[in-house]
């Protein structure tokens, strides 16, 4: 109605325009036509006056004329259009100039209509009918729509083969009849839903590795689950549900990572037991026994505390594998990290005969780490060096900051060294040195492990080593400022990484 | 009251649920040493009847155990529906590895979790003399 009120207003506008223009005229041509009998200044305004009233007056009349049909065509189409509700019909009768051209036009605009009101009176019919859809019932996806007390309102065809009950079996069911779904966590879709219903008026959201609770002989379901929710959807329908079906990928991750899960088990119960009986014995025993029984108590301790290091790299390995190793990267004083995870390898190196010389500079700026995940680095580090070094004594931990603004810590043995040929091959899985495979232990796990960690954590691990002479490994770490300003621009809240890089908008936790 | 002593004090009493008899013993004996009340059940029904007389006041709570498993256990001791509440610090103990979205959902719920082969029985006792005062 804005747009005819201001169509009309320029109609007037012009009109007036051309009126007022036109009096002018005659007003001048009368002034200069009869130079004698010159009308007064006061006959003058009076006529001139009289003239914008007159002028008014006709532009508003004349206006009307032209607004009145077009108004009556703008109300049939409003009157007729399904948006707008509650339009009163045009009135012909008050049309003045072209009534029968409106009458006509008018007409037109009725059939029109009605035609338009039967295509939407048949679309809002099948689209109440969701069975008659021929999307929602062809998708290759299973679909559910629930109504407000969570029964099924209509399922497709892939629904039902999907939970391998016919379609007229579904309808008007509880879903939760139906489906019986567990979660990976306590975000299930019944408690979003609650939610959903309490507050807002739509939301969606989905889930991962969901399984459906199977009952006779019906194969076992692994699927994702989106659903949809709409509080006023106005055909009965409050909430969708498409399920994405990943029985085969999800069982599969399910069992590599259940055999190693239950291999760690196993390893870890037989663990706890050993070093808890070490514990007493060496709470009850250390000052009783001889150097020699107490020294093989120290290794007897340090060896414990290696296989269960063993056991955490073969856990992480297979993270990394699955793509499941993620870090919480979080502000640390490096030095204080440091300092514990040397200290506590100290036994282990005291039982070889060798010594940790650590040496931290004074002036490193907090890291952000995963503090479990780098433990585990220098943990296989220093492990390495002591396995390595040889006849020598000492294995030497710095840390310092590099000319670029880095953490960078180091640790060097004086041993048998790594020849050039293999150092390429030093960080893949299973490489080990094949000359020294008969000297020493180990898994070859710890420095693939650690390069995925420390490259997690935006640094990066090198080695230098000369055969003979021993090896130098050291890996750097990015200041937790930088890490945070970078996590900002990148608009994620948490410093999160996996094995492989970023991970943005994840969630929070090391896998 | 009793509830409002600090948890540390050496006359505390400490459930431990754990279904690995050795384990329970070592836990038993260092906690008893450090002057804990400890007694260890190794059934999953038992221990929550146990646990629901309110007399604990730390729990210990091993993941997998007959009958009942750890996580249903926290569950039904931590249910906010629960009149009184169980005033007991809940501390996971356990060797089994989760996903990592099931073990931050059932921290959220516990006082602590801990990886039984990551410690010996001191440091258990020194994680729990730590344990921040009600």
């Amino acid at each position: 109605m804005n747009h005819l009120e201001k169509f009309r207003r320029s109609l007037i506008h012009i009109i007036f325009g051309i009126l007022l223009f036109e009096n002018f005229l005659f007003i001048a041509a009368w002034w200069f036509s009869s130079q004698k009998a010159r009308p007064s200044l006061i006959m003058l305004s009076t006529v001139m006056l009289v003239a914008i009233l007159i002028g008014l007056i006709a532009a508003d009349f004349i206006a009307k004329l032209i607004i009145e049909p077009i108004h009556a065509i703008w109300q049939a189409i409003l009157h007729i259009s399904p948006s707008e509700h509650g339009y009163p019909e045009p009135r012909v009768d008050k049309i003045q100039v072209g009534r029968e051209l409106v009458t006509s036009l008018l007409g037109q605009i009725y059939q029109f209509g009605e035609v338009t009101n039967k295509i939407a009176a048949i679309a809002q019919e099948e689209r109440k009918d969701l069975s008659r859809n021929f999307i929602a019932q062809s998708l290759p996806l299973p679909l559910f729509a629930l109504d407000a007390a969570e029964n099924i309102k209509f399922a497709n065809q892939a629904a039902a083969s999907y939970i391998g009950i016919e379609t007229a079996k579904l309808i008007d069911k509880n879903i939760y009849m139906v489906m019986d779904m567990s979660f990976p966590s306590s975000n299930t879709f019944d408690t979003w839903l609650k939610e959903a219903k309490l507050g807002k008026a739509t939301s969606s959201n989905s889930w991962e590795r969901v399984r459906l609770n199977v009952r006779d002989n019906h194969p076992e379901r692994l699927f994702d689950l989106a659903a949809y929710y709409n509080r006023d959807n106005p055909d009965q329908i409050e909430t969708i549900l498409t399920l994405f079906d990943h029985t085969k990928m999800y069982s599969q991750d399910d069992q590599a990572i259940s055999f190693v899960a239950l291999s760690v088990h196993e390893l870890r119960t037989p663990l706890t037991l050993l070093r808890g009986y070490i514990e007493v014995f060496e709470e009850e025993l250390s000052d009783k026994v001889d150097p020699e029984l107490k020294d093989f108590m120290d290794k007897m301790s340090s060896q414990a505390e290696q296989l269960m290091a063993y056991v955490n790299n073969i856990l992480n390995v297979a993270r990394i594998d699955n793509d499941q190793l993620e870090l919480r990267l979080q502000e640390a004083s490096w030095a204080t990290v440091l300092k514990s995870v040397v200290e506590a390898l100290s036994l282990q190196a005291k039982v070889r005969g060798k010594t940790l010389h650590c040496r931290i500079a004074t002036d490193l700026p907090n890291v952000g780490i995963d503090r479990l995940s780098i433990s585990e680095v220098v943990n296989n580090l220093v492990d390495n060096a002591i396995k390595y070094s040889g006849t020598s004594k000492v294995i030497n931990i710095e840390a310092h900051l590099t000319n670029e603004g880095l953490i960078e810590t180091t640790v060097q043995d004086f041993g048998l060294g790594i020849s050039t040929s293999i150092l390429p091959n030093l960080f893949t899985k299973f490489y080990r040195d094949h000359r020294n495979r008969a000297q020493v232990g180990g898994n070859g796990l710890g420095l693939y492990l650690s390069k995925a960690i420390i490259t997690a954590h935006g640094g990066n691990l090198w080695v230098r080593s000369k055969e003979g002479q021993g090896s130098t490994f050291g890996f750097t770490l990015v200041p937790y400022n930088q890490l945070a300003e970078q996590a900002k621009k990148d608009g994620s809240e948490d410093l999160v990484r996996g094995a492989h890089g970023w991970i943005k908008n994840h969630s929070l936790y090391r896998r | 009251m009793e509830e409002n002593q600090p948890t540390q004090s050496p006359s505390h009493s400490i459930l431990c649920i754990e279904d690995e008899q050795f384990i329970g013993e070592l836990y038993a004996r260092a906690l008893g040493k450090a002057g804990y009340q400890v007694t260890v059940i190794a059934d999953g029904v038992k221990a929550l009847e146990a646990a629901q007389t309110n007399t604990y006041d730390i729990i210990l709570l091993d993941l997998m155990i007959p009958n009942l498993t750890g996580i249903e256990i926290l569950r039904s001791l931590r249910n906010p529906a629960r009149v009184p509440p169980i005033r007991a610090k809940i501390i996971i103990i356990t060797n089994l590895e989760q996903r990592e979205e099931v073990r931050a959902d059932i921290e959220k719920q516990a006082d602590g979790y801990l990886v039984k082969a990551e410690m010996t029985p001191s440091e258990l006792v020194k994680f729990i003399q730590r344990l921040p005062q009600n």
